[in-house]
């Protein structure tokens, strides 16, 4: 064939540009799919009134920014979206912390129980939401509970605490559980990033008289900065939305402790009498504030990445 | 009574034809209109042409009810039902919690929902937002409504129509742990005061940590329930008729609340409380660590008198309220939604859950009093051998049905509930009370915020 024209299929070739175009088709249209009408289709129902009748019927009265001024005006609301920014600046902030020291730890090969730990690691992710709730419920109870056994029986404490139904302890006592269950999946993403990184740099470094804080300081952090930017965005979009542990161990209380966004959005619209366009607007306010915090840490972090 | 439930007849596979639970009204319209029908369905002679055992005229493939779990007495009545009419009933099952979401978004995408079920809380809200279909004109409808306890009607029959049918009632009621008191040589209170001065002495001489266990968790009849219960008893409502909140300053649910959180604040109060819900407190309560548990459902005797589920089973006793022992009671109830395939056998359906079935025994109404310690919508079964033997291994029956003499529907100590504002209200109540108890404000600020946010939920 050599000296004659490559025979293509469609008679010539696709321009780059038109073959990136083809080939992102697909994956745009499932993300249309599955992302971006959901996200409309909730925006449309935040600008309508719909209760179960509307629902029924199918005819959405138009409110236009109703739901959102009812929303806004709400205390309970303004009260769960402080809840849900201290919760979510507890567990992210935690999470990526801990994730770092773990992964670092468990990325030492010569350490022997690196294999066993790695796998122990994971199992929690593996608990679904929910039954994660209730295992800590257990755990928390204020007088049959493994926490305050245990801390008894080292002199920890003199008598039982109860967790979960004091307000100054009750939505840690929810993060805790929560931070246990999605901790793997951070872990895994910074040990990845690890494993990354040239092991000659750090000899380098050795060389040059570098010490371990220097090593983590000047090497490893700037690494892994671009994965600590995504866990920042991933983590904050999911502590937000935190809903599974807050039902099943404290259903927002006590009083108004535990009240999180996503329990106000589906108190609003999943309990009578079912506003489900003001629940709609809670949640596209939810999403705003997810979308705004994952601008400033792009904005901010890749920036000194860069 | 003559049509009283044989307490052997529980079994709804071994309900007996011998003393069913036919009213005199249903008699007579068994008789002039039932033998023509004698040949048609296989039912006995005397119960052709009643509302229970006449076949429909129309067909169906099948029909659904839409419940919250509750052991597995909806896969029993399904296959009866099947075995009954030979149509085949899906049920849609979830946790109680989950049910008007479920309900709601089954209702919402179209789907067909024959019967379903609910509390007296939600029913109002179902029957404004058009879920709820009247059944005041299907046959028999004037004889159960007839039958039914002056609280079911008051649930069940709205603006003059039946608009479902029982599920069950109840009555809140005090309970004790016999042993602490013996050791303690106490006697069940009689006065608050006497019951703040019990409590004091046993924390002092170390009997009870926490002398008692309230029912104080975040629901709707829970925390709120405990609050109404007290108020009720001492003579105060929430409401009055006109619509008027009663919770302003020196009134008798404020006074109550402020005793109530003192509970908290002397360290009487067992912190668990805070969490639990009925069932839970029940069972921590048969821990037997604590004197007195607070006003609440009679049937969760059954949790804590039940060997297979209480370490201290048949030790813990029922008692009045103080005072004249006044208290409050709810009922639930089931009901044909309008999403339905057809009225005439959706109606057949309901009949097997809230009415008789086939062989016209409140088979449902009867196994639930047994297994369950659950109270009836009707007179003819409340005053059965279902209760007076069923209730029998959990607790003091006669105590009980003389509590239920005095009780009053929870709705009219609160008639918010017939509101649509009531449940988001209901929401802040929970939490402006839980801080109060939980020492974050007082109780005059907690009662203050909770008028308050009438006004909020008011606008919707």
């Amino acid at each position: 064939m050599s000296g004659s024209a490559p025979v293509h299929r469609f008679g010539r070739e696709l321009s780059p540009r038109v073959l990136g175009v083809v080939m992102n088709l697909p994956t745009l249209l499932i993300l249309a799919l599955v992302l971006a009408y959901p996200i409309y289709y909730a925006g449309y129902l935040s600008m309508h009134r719909v209760t179960l009748v509307q629902l029924r019927s199918g005819v959405f009265p138009f409110v236009g920014f109703d739901n959102y001024l009812k929303v806004l005006e709400d205390p309970l609301f303004l009260l769960s979206l402080g809840n849900t920014l201290l919760f979510t600046a507890f567990t992210v902030i935690s999470e990526v912390v801990l994730a770092v020291m773990i992964a670092i730890l468990i990325n030492q090969q010569d350490i022997w129980t690196s294999r066993i730990t790695r796998f122990l690691i994971l199992l929690p992710y593996a608990v679904p939401p929910i039954a994660n709730g209730l295992i800590w419920s257990f755990i928390y109870n204020g007088k049959l509970g493994f926490l305050n056994r245990l801390l008894y029986s080292v002199g920890a404490i003199d008598s039982p605490i109860d967790w979960t139904a004091n307000p100054d302890t009750a939505l840690y006592a929810v993060a805790v559980p929560y931070i246990w269950r999605t901790l793997p999946f951070a872990i895994l993403l910074v040990h990845a990033a690890l494993q990354g990184i040239s092991k000659e740099l750090f000899e380098a470094a050795s060389v040059d008289g570098a010490g371990a804080w220097h090593r983590f300081r000047h090497i490893t952090l700037p690494l892994i900065m671009p994965v600590i930017v995504v866990l920042l965005v991933l983590r904050t979009s999911f502590a937000v939305a935190v809903f599974d542990e807050i039902l099943a161990i404290t259903q927002g209380g006590p009083g108004d402790a535990t009240w999180v966004a996503s329990w106000y959005s589906y108190k609003k619209g999943f309990a009578p009498p079912f506003d489900i366009g003001a629940g709609a607007a809670s949640a596209f306010l939810l999403a705003l504030l997810v979308a705004t915090l994952a601008f400033i840490y792009i904005k901010l972090l890749y920036r000194r990445v860069d | 009574m003559a049509n009283e439930p044989t307490g052997k007849d529980w079994d709804m596979n071994r309900i007996s034809w011998g003393a069913p639970g036919i009213g005199r009204r249903a008699f007579l319209q068994s008789s002039s209109a039932g033998v023509a029908m004698a040949a048609a369905n296989g039912a006995p002679a005397w119960a052709q042409g009643t509302p229970w055992a006449d076949v429909p005229k129309s067909k169906v493939d099948k029909l659904n009810f839409v419940v919250w779990t509750y052991g597995d007495i909806y896969t029993k009545i399904a296959a009866k039902f099947k075995e009954d009419w030979g149509v085949t009933v899906d049920s849609t099952i979830s946790a109680f919690n989950d049910h008007p979401p479920k309900l709601l978004s089954m209702f919402a995408g179209g789907e067909s929902i024959d019967v379903s079920q609910s509390s007296p809380y939600s029913f109002w809200n179902f029957i404004s937002q058009g879920l709820v279909e009247p059944m005041a004109d299907m046959p028999g409808a004037a004889g159960y409504v007839a039958d039914m306890t002056d609280m079911m009607k008051t649930v069940a029959v709205h603006n003059g129509k039946l608009m479902g049918m029982p599920y069950f009632s109840t009555t809140w009621v005090w309970n004790y742990f016999e042993p602490l008191l013996e050791k303690a040589k106490f006697e069940p209170f009689k006065t608050y005061e006497e019951f703040m001065e019990q409590c004091r002495k046993a924390k002092k001489d170390k009997i009870s940590e926490y002398p008692v266990f309230w029912v104080a968790g975040v629901g709707l009849e829970q925390l709120p329930g405990t609050w109404l219960q007290m108020t009720h008893n001492k003579g105060g409502v929430f409401f009055d008729k006109a619509g008027n909140h009663q919770l302003g300053a020196g009134s008798i649910a404020r006074e109550t609340l402020k005793w109530w959180v003192q509970t908290f604040t002397e360290g009487l109060a067992d912190p668990e409380s805070l969490k639990q819900q009925f069932v839970g407190s029940a069972k921590a309560f048969s821990a037997g660590t604590n004197l007195y548990r607070g006003p609440n459902h009679h049937y969760t005797l059954q949790v804590a008198n039940d060997p297979t589920q209480s370490p201290n089973a048949g030790k813990i006793k029922v008692m009045d309220s103080p005072g004249d022992g006044r208290t409050i009671g709810t009922a639930h109830v089931y009901f044909v939604t309008t999403a339905n395939r057809n009225k005439e056998w959706a109606w057949k359906l309901l009949q097997y859950l809230g009415g008789r079935t086939k062989d016209g025994q409140y088979s449902q109404a009867i196994n639930l009093a047994k297994d369950a310690m659950l109270g009836s919508g009707y007179n003819s079964v409340m005053n059965s051998e279902a209760i007076s033997k069923g209730w029998a291994p959990y607790g003091d029956v006669p105590k009980i049905l003389e509590i239920w003499k005095k009780t009053t529907f929870v709705g009219e100590v609160c008639n918010s509930m017939y509101k649509p504002w009531h449940f988001p209200w209901s929401d802040r109540l929970n939490i402006e009370v839980q801080k109060a108890l939980t020492g974050q404000i007082t109780a005059d600020v907690a009662c203050d915020n909770i008028i308050a946010a009438i006004r909020q939920v008011q606008r919707g």
